[in-house]
């Protein structure tokens, strides 16, 4: 998606490149690190936003709404946007929805449209947002208009920024972080310890490889309440306050899907051998509050973002089996993919019991593992499985 | 208008991942000589709601215990770091299991149905911990009722070791590498303690409590999408009662230092506060403290008095006080819905502590 073809601007264009009102002026990630400076390099992206119909794991259909790779299948949660520190992102949408729309990435500056009237279909109605994508970590994209509506009724997605140095270990190279090393000693640390059987002469705990960048997954979160998407489907306007108001979720996904369906997704369910470490980048773009419990492992706690959602590096590193995620929050946290540590002592294949090592992640405000008022486990969980003996590096 | 279908699955799978998960009594695979010893079978209850009302609530008794019954919520579980635990589980009125919650052992022994077995009539859990702290355990079958209907109780791990103050003779974790831990200032290395406050605070619905052990596990609706909690409780003990009953007031002598582990086991968002400063030593059964080749990357944290902290759904939290000055001090949890926000009507339960 880099290095995108000339985009044409339609007349349409003009009306959308005012800055918003709608929103407040976000100060975005405001750092002194000189690696956020532009580095000439593009990224470029073609997004749509669309009506759909969306079957839940009951066979029930939904109307929301979705973003898509322009022309290409729409999903919900929106396509993975991913750029590097630096980078200067362009991205056009338009708006192919019977219903007007925006856009917005939280926490970056400069990133957002508004307004945005149904396509008259010339292809030409798009709106451009251009920025220089700084500090490095996970950003919620959204339709930012009509909040909190169209964010819940589909149209969220995930951008990532990949640092310009993210090394734990300097000019060797061999420990990569999905951070500028400056981020966080803690941080820091940790990534280097990652792969080390030994630390200053004492066994330690993460024996097996360094964390690999782009070994993560993204688990973003919602809710769905088939009622209310109903109702503004077939034309009803609701306030923000009326919406949060009457919100009465019935299904909980984790990238849209439920149960069974999310423990099945590969790009959903974690897997690996012992000793490899995997990041996983946790949203919630629903109005729930949720507590993701794992078994098998605890995660340390990285990243959380902050009201404007800008992701803040710990400086301690709480290390959780349920970390909250109230809504709009995002979270990074680090699967280590250790042993399970509290089996007694035995080889890796321990002559009866089941493998692979299965898992699972849920929610343990144990109303989202419901669909439709019953139908446990459906809901808002995957499973994760270690699948073999410590990698070596 | 373009449709996203859901995944192609097996209906077969599909069945047993949530209608009719996988009942079994194995033998405990890999089994090894035991160090700790527990039992325990399900019984139910009547419990004292703060209107007079008496609702039934599901748990774990201890077979060994006379009189019937052992109390709701089910009888804590303390072992030492390190020790082979094994719970022997005889669940009746239909299949149950026990997931010993922060605990990670192999996957038949955590107690979860669909990724392992659900106990028909009896199985042995095994496992050893490695790190001492604060734990739970519950039933993880049709968990939204049955974690609802009371099924838990708190497990703790104490460190192997004895506390070096005499004065302070508990002690929440081993510092086992004195020379490379650092610690925030005021933190005494492993946190000893004198006297200890263990808090696990719950709404109830009492519409939920008229449910069927299998209720809605098989696509019907029954509800479970609606929680309206009236009651709330800390160890039991409804709200009207808290400040009083000796399962929610510790005593102690000025000077020591106290422990409080709290753990939230509502479907509620729970802010906590206390009206004395505490110091954050222990999150999910694990300590914090600066250690890298143990992976410990994080400080204890002060929690100045009157702050709020937010406890996750099924989180535990541990906090030290040290050399608690004379007075009566207040644990308040507030109650809030987990999707408004909005304080439930009642909901605060407030514990004590009082140094004399
Ligand atoms: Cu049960
Ligand atoms: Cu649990």
């Amino acid at each position: 998606m880099r290095r995108r073809e000339f985009l044409r601007y339609g007349g349409a264009f003009a009306a959308f490149t005012a800055v918003s009102t709608s929103f407040p002026s976000f100060s975005a990630a405001q750092t002194t690190d000189p690696a956020d400076a532009p580095t000439g390099e593009e990224a470029d992206f073609d997004l749509e936003i669309v009506d759909v119909d969306v079957e839940l794991i009951d066979g029930s259909v939904v109307p929301m709404y979705a973003f898509a790779h322009a022309g290409k299948t729409p999903t919900i949660p929106g396509p993975i946007l991913r750029v590097k520190q630096g980078d200067t992102v362009r991205i056009d949408i338009r708006n192919s929805s019977s219903r007007s729309h925006g856009f917005q990435i939280l926490g970056q500056d400069n990133a957002s449209a508004s307004g945005l009237d149904p396509s008259d279909g010339d292809g030409e109605d798009k709106a451009r947002i251009e920025f220089v994508a700084t500090k490095p970590g996970t950003y919620f994209y959204v339709d930012g208009d009509n909040m909190p509506i169209n964010r819940v009724l589909g149209l969220h997605g995930a951008l990532i920024v990949e640092p310009k140095n993210g090394f734990a270990d300097g000019a060797a190279k061999k420990k990569p972080m999905p951070y500028a090393p400056a981020s966080s000693a803690s941080i820091k640390s940790l990534f280097g310890a990652l792969g080390e059987a030994a630390i200053g002469g004492k066994p330690a705990r993460f024996p097996g490889k360094a964390w690999q960048a782009g070994r993560e997954y993204i688990w973003i979160f919602n809710q769905i309440d088939p009622v209310l998407c109903r109702r503004v489907a077939a034309g009803e306007n609701f306030s923000a306050s009326d919406f949060q108001e009457q919100f009465h979720p019935r299904y909980f996904t984790i990238n849209g899907l439920c149960g069974l369906d999310s423990a099945h997704d590969k790009a959903t369910c974690p897997t690996g051998n012992t000793g490899e470490p995997a990041l996983l980048r946790t949203m919630n773009a629903g109005l729930a509050t949720h507590s993701p419990h794992i078994h098998g492992n605890h995660v340390f706690v990285l990243t959380q973002s902050n009201a404007n959602g800008v992701p803040v590096y710990q400086q301690d590193l709480f290390e959780h089996d349920v970390w909250l995620m109230p809504p709009m929050m995002v979270k990074d946290v680090l699967l280590p993919f250790t042993a399970p540590p509290d089996i007694p002592p035995a080889p890796w294949r321990m002559s009866q019991e089941k493998y692979p090592l299965r898992y699972p992640m849920h929610c343990h405000n144990e109303i989202s593992q419901t669909s439709a008022g019953g139908s446990y486990p459906m809901g808002l969980v995957t499973d994760w499985h270690i699948d073999g003996p410590l990698a070596t590096s | 208008m373009t449709t996203i279908y859901r995944p192609i699955s097996d209906p077969l799978e599909y069945d047993t991942f949530g209608c009719h998960p996988f009942e079994n009594d194995p033998a405990t695979p890999d089994r090894t000589t035991r160090q700790v010893f527990f039992q325990r079978q399900v019984a139910d209850w009547n419990v004292d709601m703060k209107d007079g009302s008496q609702l039934q609530f599901w748990g774990f008794k201890d077979p060994n215990v006379s009189g019937s019954d052992s109390p709701w919520p089910s009888k804590i579980i303390r072992v030492k770091q390190g020790q082979i635990f094994h719970c022997e589980f005889k669940p009746t009125k239909g299949a149950h299991t026990i997931h010993w919650h922060g605990i990670e052992p192999t996957p038949m022994n955590d107690g979860v149905g669909h990724t392992s077995f659900e106990v028909k009539s009896s199985y042995t859990y095994q496992w050893c911990a490695h790190q001492a702290g604060t734990y739970l355990y519950h039933c993880h079958k049709n968990t939204v009722l049955h974690f609802e209907m009371g099924m838990y109780g708190v497990l703790i791990v104490d460190p192997v070791t004895a506390s070096p103050d005499s004065g302070n003779p508990k002690y929440l974790y081993d510092p086992y590498d004195r020379a490379s831990t650092t610690e925030a200032p005021g933190i005494t290395v492993g946190a000893p303690y004198a006297a200890e406050s263990i808090l696990v605070f719950d709404d109830v619905d009492p519409v939920w409590h008229k449910l069927d052990h299998n209720a809605g596990m098989c696509g019907d609706d029954v509800g479970l999408d609606k929680f309206d909690p009236r009651y709330f409780l800390i160890n039991g003990v409804h709200n009207g009662l808290t400040q009083i009953d000796r399962r929610t007031t510790t005593t102690t002598t000025a000077g020591k230092n106290v422990l409080v582990r709290l753990a939230n086991a509502s479907y509620s968002r729970l802010h906590v506060t206390l009206d004395v400063d505490a110091w954050i030593v222990e999150v999910d059964g694990r300590p914090l403290r600066t250690n890298v080749a143990k992976g410990a990357f994080a400080k204890p944290k002060l929690l100045p008095k009157g702050t709020r902290l937010e406890v996750a759904v099924a989180q535990r939290y541990a906090l030290w006080i040290p050399k608690i000055p004379r007075g009566d001090y207040r644990i308040t949890g507030n109650f809030h819905h987990w999707i408004t926000n909005k304080k439930h009507f009642d909901g605060q339960a407030v514990a004590k502590i009082i140094a004399t």
